[in-house]
């Protein structure tokens, strides 16, 4: 599904990503620990195809095929899903609005037709149930005013009705009580199958109790230094990072 | 070579303007070409002009053209102006297209002269402390124009719709037009006006609009600019409002290399409301001056401007927003935002509140912003499989409906809607 090649990435000159390798197949969920400062964050920017960064070598590969040309949107077209740390608040474009205009374009980028507002309204109110929102949800502009759980119950929300392929976690945990926190896992487990994949990134094992990753990176200094498999997650919880980082 | 202003002094002159069968119009159009001789083509020292320069403009050679001559052809309007359901009123090169019969007046200026409440209309103008240039230039040169009367308690059904057209008969011209609608007592309108020309070359508009609203009349007013970029368009709105009148006004600037939009609402008799809205949607070399000047003069009423400016390419856009509130209004509201978005690094904003209040108990705001597309929100819904033009169109719909949020008529809702929806895929802002 996703092959991370000796990726090298900086930002203003500044080197951040320093020969990462990373695979990630179909059906699997990764989890990326690490550090602040580690690079995990650009990881996940640099994967939804943000242009702030320089990339001055390796390859990232996604279905077979190198996506470093391809724009935000076409990654997203092709099935790439970030959900953003800090989403972003844009007053005036309704939620409803934008989830059918996001829904319509990644499924017309798939050959299928545009849902009509009546139809898209049905699929939207499932999801909504799911994850314990209110259908007025829709009514309001996007990510204005939300609480932290509200935005992040909002970007898994997008995940559940846009239905991606490769799904990237940019610490979606922060700033989430214990009961959000389980309705969202929840939100992301029932989006788990053969076919899809998932990346979490993450501070704290707490989050992979609930969505159990089948195998854990250590990002240090833009690099992977550890892998195994859940357990080191226990175990980085119980020592911390500086056992690594020499 | 001699400057536009005193050519066109001598053109007056030479025509004899000052000599009307109707005395008061003679002194009228005297009185008016001595303000214009005084006062002078504006400078950038003027504190009203301070933002653009008339100097390439005044030494324009532009002749005054009366009648025209030329065949009316119906203009080729876009489809959502064309198929409203509504009055259309057609007026060519300044000229009123006669041969349609309306529920409500409709009358070439001149033909108006003897009605007492046109006459009035005119002569309670020239008491205005307030004198603008081009103003007075448009009463000097009153002749062409259009007299639209909404009777004593009448209702009209469904929008009137004003076409201003002009073909390359107006090249290198100076129209001057000059129109008074009247709504009677508790009557209700909804109007849009329309400007377009078929000709790219270079004309001069000088229009001047007084409307006036009696007691208890609702009047909805779209006012749409889309006249050729290479023209100059001189738009004077002046607005006087009776008790419990409302009155929306909204504004839509996409035409002319240069133009000046003077919105003057007179707040003039208790429980008044005034929304006077606005969006100048400027590209390439294009200077759009915005200058409101909204006056309250009795107690209990209340104004909200908002003006919006979309900028692109080397354009540059302008907003004065005066508010003066006399000794007698008391319990005034009066509210002022002016918000802009730059797209381009080249594109610049001036923006200018002045607040004058002589009554105690009175609320005022103002405030302007100037900004850019957030970089960060247009990326969130790139990732979302968004495409660039549509995320861009959705942040630019976000900035720009809150302008037409006071319209009621649905018809004037769609129709700004499809404006702003034009103006995007024609300006090609993504490029």
């Amino acid at each position: 599904m996703l092959e991370i090649i000796n990726l090298h990435a900086e930002v203003e000159g500044q080197k951040i990503l320093q020969g990462l390798n990373l695979k990630i197949d179909k059906g699997e969920v990764h989890s990326i620990m690490g550090p602040n400062g580690s690079g995990k964050s650009t990881l996940a920017s640099i994967l939804a195809g943000k242009e702030d960064y320089d990339i001055t070598d390796g390859d990232i590969v996604y279905k077979g095929e190198s996506i470093l040309e391809l724009s935000p949107d076409e990654r997203a077209q092709e099935g790439i899903f970030l959900a953003f740390q800090y989403p972003i608040e844009i007053p005036g474009v309704s939620n409803g609005y934008f989830l059918r205009e996001a829904y319509n374009c990644i499924n017309e980028a798939r050959g299928n037709k545009p849902l009509k507002p009546v139809q898209f309204g049905k699929l939207a109110k499932e999801k909504i149930k799911m994850l314990k929102m209110d259908d007025s949800f829709l009514q309001r502009s996007l990510n204005e005013g939300f609480s932290g759980g509200e935005k992040k119950r909002n970007e898994i929300l997008q995940m559940a009705i846009l239905e991606p392929l490769l799904s990237i976690l940019d610490e979606t945990d922060s700033g989430l009580d214990i009961d959000a926190l389980q309705i969202v896992a929840n939100g992301v487990n029932s989006l788990r199958s053969k076919e899809t994949s998932f990346l979490v990134i993450t501070h704290y094992q707490r989050l992979l109790d609930y969505i159990v990753p089948d195998f854990v990176h250590v990002l240090v200094e833009g690099r992977i230094v550890k892998s195994g498999n859940k357990d080191l997650a226990l175990e980085l919880e119980s020592k911390g990072y500086s056992w690594l980082e020499d | 070579m001699e400057k536009l202003d005193t050519r066109l002094i001598k053109n007056f002159e030479e025509r004899n303007l000052s000599k009307h069968s109707l005395g008061w119009i003679s002194d009228y159009r005297s009185t008016a070409i001595n303000l214009v001789k005084e006062m002078g083509m504006p400078k950038l020292s003027d504190e009203d002009w301070r933002f653009t320069s008339l100097k390439d403009f005044s030494l324009k050679d532009f002749s005054p053209i009366f009648s025209s001559k030329s065949n009316f052809k119906k203009p080729s309007l876009p489809d959502y102006i064309d198929k409203i359901d509504g009055y259309f009123i057609y007026i060519h090169n300044g000229n009123l297209v006669s041969g349609t019969e309306y529920p409500f007046i409709v009358e070439p200026l001149e033909a108006s002269f003897e009605y007492p409440e046109v006459k009035k209309v005119l002569l309670d103008d020239t008491l205005s402390k307030n004198k603008d240039f081009f103003y007075e230039l448009g009463s000097a040169f009153i002749e062409n124009g259009l007299y639209l009367k909404i009777n004593k308690s009448q209702k009209i059904d469904k929008p009137i719709i004003i076409i201003n057209s002009f073909d390359s008969e107006l090249d290198n011209k100076f129209l001057n037009t000059r129109n008074i609608f009247f709504f009677g007592e508790s009557s209700s309108a909804e109007i849009i006006e329309y400007s377009l020309s078929d000709s790219q070359n270079e004309y001069f508009l000088n229009k001047t609009t007084t409307v006036n609203i009696e007691s208890n009349s609702n009047v909805e007013h779209l006012l749409v600019e889309a006249g050729n970029k290479n023209s100059y368009i001189f738009s004077n709105l002046k607005i006087i409002q009776s008790r419990d009148s409302n009155f929306t006004t909204n504004s839509i600037l996409t035409g002319g290399l240069l133009i000046r939009n003077n919105v003057h609402p007179m707040l003039n008799g208790e429980g008044a409301n005034s929304n006077i809205l606005g969006l100048y949607l400027s590209t390439e070399e294009q200077l759009m001056d915005n200058y409101m000047f909204v006056e309250h003069l009795k107690a209990n009423c209340e104004s909200r401007q908002l003006y919006k400016g979309l900028l692109n390419d080397s354009s540059k856009g302008v907003f004065h927003g005066r508010i003066l509130v006399h000794e007698e209004a008391q319990q005034t509201n009066a509210y002022q935002t002016n918000r802009n978005l730059l797209l381009s690094d080249d594109a610049q904003v001036d923006t200018k509140p002045q607040l004058e209040i002589y009554a105690d108990d009175v609320k005022c705001s103002h405030g302007a912003t100037i900004g850019q597309i957030d970089k960060e929100a247009l990326l969130y819904l790139r990732a979302r499989g968004i495409s660039k033009d549509k995320a861009m169109l959705m942040l630019i719909k976000a900035f720009t409906d809150e302008v037409c949020e006071p319209i009621k008529n649905q018809t004037l809702l769609d129709a700004f809607h499809n404006i702003v929806n034009n103006w995007f895929e024609k300006s090609k802002l993504t490029n």
